[in-house]
């Protein structure tokens, strides 16, 4: 398969496919081609459907939708009809989608073709991506690293060229990371933007479905599609319909930008640092202003949060945990024994503390428009490593991978990781870009003015060296 | 807060529990090996901390609402 074609936008290959430059059979043919011959080293699918998606792409000649044709592929914890979803579990191993996702069924309707199902840890119980059961994905950019997770899939995919875009799940950074480990655009929207009817859920209160791109354009294209109230989601959000890709090339200049004083910028590596500030000097010189901002006190942020995952996870495993107990990884099984001894009060406690959480971080969004962060403290972490050393202080590597994102998945605000720049070991640096509730059209349209600047450019990843680990 | 033992998570999970647990997953909540998360003693110290916090007649989150500016 042409690199170009694999490694396209979604832009461009809407614009080859409406003009007739390429059919529809004939791009996801190249596709499975390359899944065929990707996936060894890669680990990015666990159900890999492009025989059944060559049969739909022939129905879609010709087709006028918005996305006729466009190859894509989900985390499998979204539902497909007729299709397993696992959850990257063998709890799942007989479990095949009566029906499709609420986000899948909006994609198919807008004519885009599921390619298949894509690795993630299991039960999304974690943001290294490690899955015993179906194989760890590997980075692109250095395989003897990881993809990041929990929708590793997601990312790998991306990477080694396999979708042209993919979805994922975010409970404490689970798009953002693997997206900024992998160089791709990761975004989370508003709580309650996306609907999460017919995704395997972890944690109800956290869990945010996601978007992964090869360029900010393609996020707000595929967000426009998928955003919208659904009436089976409980958390979904009645708001009105919106074109995100509308404003995008408008620039920053005018926008208030919030530097955090303290936790976002601690206890990061060096070259990410520098990266953020070459981010930071060139949004001031395209007109914004920078405007120090101090977030709540961060110390017990991964607390409460531990907090409420590990009861909601309980819970939603309960029948399962029963039936099938024996056959949950180690590690899950333990976190739901911890979800079992947290007190009802404690529960409820924490999630009073995300009341006052999304208090204060309002409150500075009176002052400013945006808020930008590093997306990770350090670069993809080797295969299998634990821990990784920050600033003299040893962290297990699920806890530092998430450090920056984890928060707003408990306050619920749009928040974009975006590419800016190659670290000296050859591995993606990503920025973050938090916005106010509903306003991702405004987050995106700053991601774009980074993207727009070749500065931030980052290069494919080199294939031709990967073998399998 | 005294410090938890393993005598008491044994009799939570087998006395009060919605699920059967594991030995070693007992074991695990007071002498963890896997380190995938954090250890519930130190989970408990802090939630210890937070209980301290007045947090007035705050209710807990709901669905999030458009920021007013």
């Amino acid at each position: 398969m042409h690199e170009d074609l694999a490694y396209a936008s979604v832009r461009h290959l809407r614009h080859l496919l409406k003009n007739s430059a390429i059919g529809p059979r004939e791009l996801v043919s190249l596709f499975a081609e390359r899944i065929s011959a990707h996936n060894d080293v890669s680990k990015a699918y666990i159900t890999d459907t492009s025989a059944l998606a060559e049969r739909e792409a022939d129905a879609l000649e010709g087709t006028e939708a918005l996305f006729g044709g466009i190859p894509f592929a989900s985390k499998d914890l979204f539902d497909v009809k007729g299709v397993p979803t696992t959850a990257g579990s063998r709890v799942f191993y007989d479990r095949i989608a009566d029906r499709d996702s609420t986000c899948v069924a909006r994609l198919r309707k807008a004519g885009a073709v599921s390619l298949g199902k894509l690795n993630a840890h299991e039960f999304a119980y974690g943001a290294t991506g490690e899955n015993p059961h179906f194989g760890t994905c590997a980075n692109a950019y250095d395989p003897t690293r990881i993809a990041g997770g929990s929708s590793s899939g997601s990312a790998a995919a991306l990477a080694f060229g396999l979708a042209a875009f993919t979805l994922g799940t975010d409970t404490g950074g689970s798009v953002r990371v693997p997206a900024a480990f992998c160089g791709q655009v990761g975004l989370k929207p508003t709580a309650g933007l996306v609907p999460t009817t017919g995704v395997v859920p972890y944690c109800w209160t956290l869990d945010h479905v996601g978007i992964m791109a090869r360029t900010v354009t393609d996020a707000a294209d595929i967000l426009s599609v998928i955003a919208g109230f659904d009436a089976e989601d409980p958390g979904s959000v009645n708001v009105p319909e919106e074109n995100y890709a509308a404003g995008l090339e408008e620039g920053v200049s005018g926008l208030r930008i919030g530097i955090p004083r303290a936790f976002f910028y601690e206890r990061c590596d060096a070259e990410i640092l520098s990266h953020v500030e070459a981010v930071k000097r060139f949004l001031e010189d395209e007109g914004a202003k920078l405007v120090p901002v101090t977030f709540p006190d961060m110390s017990q942020t991964r607390t409460v949060s531990l907090t409420i995952q590990m009861p909601e996870a309980l819970s939603a495993h309960s029948t399962h945990l029963r039936d099938r107990g024996d056959l949950y990884g180690e590690d899950f099984r333990a976190g739901l024994a911890v979800g079992q001894c947290i007190l009802a009060e404690q529960y409820i406690r924490a999630k009073r503390f995300i009341a006052r959480y999304r208090q204060e971080t309002s409150r500075i969004f009176k002052d400013v428009d945006l808020v930008l962060t590093p997306a990770t403290p350090i670069i993809a972490p080797k295969l299998g490593q634990s821990h990784v050393m920050v600033d003299g202080v040893s962290e297990p590597t699920g806890n530092a991978v998430t450090r920056y994102s984890t928060f707003f998945n408990m306050t619920g605000n749009p928040a974009v990781s975006v590419p800016c720049g190659m670290h000296s070991e050859g591995l993606p640096v990503s920025v973050q870009l938090v916005g106010r509730y509903f306003e991702e059209a405004l987050v995106l349209r700053a991601s774009r003015a980074i993207e727009r600047n070749d500065k931030f450019a980052i290069p494919l990843p080199d294939l031709r060296t990967l073998k399998k680990q | 807060m005294e410090r938890l033992t393993k005598s008491t998570v044994t009799g939570i999970c087998t006395q009060m529990t919605s699920q059967l647990w594991k030995e070693a997953e007992i074991s695990e909540l007071t002498d963890p090996k896997l380190g995938v998360i954090t250890g519930f003693q130190d989970l408990l110290e802090e939630l210890d901390a937070l209980g301290k916090i007045d947090l007035g007649t705050l209710p807990p989150a709901g669905a999030v609402q458009k920021d007013t500016v």
